[in-house]
């Protein structure tokens, strides 16, 4: 009987898991936002540590004010470091401008 | 006609007596942290009950159609918070593609509602206290539209607060701490209102 049970509870947890996960694929990929590829790549430079310290809700949000120009410095990134964040980060902005040819360079 | 009646009486009950934030002291992170402008504490409070009455909708059939027949309903607070995470998570997707503005303006607060304890006390009150739908739903709206009315009073009250002169010390939460307790005794007046 108690084999039962356990028996019931794993097949639920595990079904209950794939049919929300299964909807959660979904929705990520039927909802899906286009936005600036940018936003990515800078996202990718930052430490993704996902602190809030410098304000802003996560990286992802950090990168999206750095490429949209709100963020005018990287320094707000308090984990970051200059070599391995704050130039590449200066550098790609600086040579990748949005589809108007603007560029938001921010500064250290 | 009783039914109905009951149905609003248990509404009224669930807002004002057994108030979610001042009485039964739920969702006391979200209240002090978003509480401070009247704006955002009417998004947050939409948001809360927006994913309540969802959570109320998908948990209730769960509980008592899968997991009592099923034997394990000792795993009912599992299986709410798999729910509520999931159903947030859809819930900010779907915001994000159909209406961007809303989504800004929610911001952080809407993948918090995941950790509001607000949420994960209507559907536990629910299958505990062995409540039928209709009440189920009470249970929801009125738990919610009590969370939206006192996050808004305590809103405008701090705003209020910013133009007096307040002792250094006792600026910000604490004073907010001392309204908030206020606003609780105030709320023990509809203690009794309903037989």
């Amino acid at each position: 009987m108690e084999y039962l049970t356990v028996l019931w509870a794993f097949l639920l947890m595990l079904g209950l898991g794939a049919v929300l996960g299964l909807l959660l694929a979904l929705a990520a990929k039927f909802f899906h936002v286009e936005e600036d590829p940018r936003i990515k790549e800078v996202e990718d430079m930052l430490p993704h540590y996902n602190c809030g310290a410098c304000g802003y809700a996560g990286c992802h949000d950090m990168a999206e004010a750095l490429v949209n120009g709100t963020a005018k410095k990287v320094s707000l990134c308090k984990a970051g470091k200059k070599d391995k964040n704050y130039d590449p980060i200066i550098a790609y902005l600086s040579t990748h401008p949005d589809k108007d040819g603007k560029t938001n360079v921010p500064t250290i | 006609m009783e039914m109905i009646v009951s149905f609003i009486l248990a509404i009224v009950s669930y807002m004002l007596i057994d108030n979610v934030v001042l009485s039964r002291f739920y969702g006391i992170c979200s209240f002090i942290g978003v509480g401070n402008k009247v704006k955002s504490a009417f998004s947050m409070g939409l948001a809360v009950t927006f994913v309540i009455m969802m959570a109320t909708l998908v948990c209730y059939p769960l509980y008592f159609y899968v997991l009592v027949p099923a034997g394990i309903p000792f795993l009912d607070t599992l299986v709410y918070i798999l729910v509520i995470a999931s159903l947030v998570q859809i819930v900010g997707l779907f915001i994000k593609k159909t209406s961007p503005s809303l989504y800004k303006t929610l911001g952080i607060y809407l993948p918090l509602i995941t950790t509001n304890c607000a949420v994960l006390g209507v559907v536990q009150t629910n299958s505990d206290s062995q409540l039928d739908f209709l009440t189920s739903l009470a249970n929801g709206l009125g738990t919610s539209i009590g969370f939206l009315v006192v996050i808004v009073l305590f809103a405008c009250m701090r705003e209020r607060m910013n133009g007096y002169n307040i002792p250094k010390a006792m600026k910000g939460v604490p004073i907010a701490l001392i309204v908030a307790a206020l606003m609780a005794m105030a709320f023990m007046g509809f203690g009794g209102m309903v037989g």
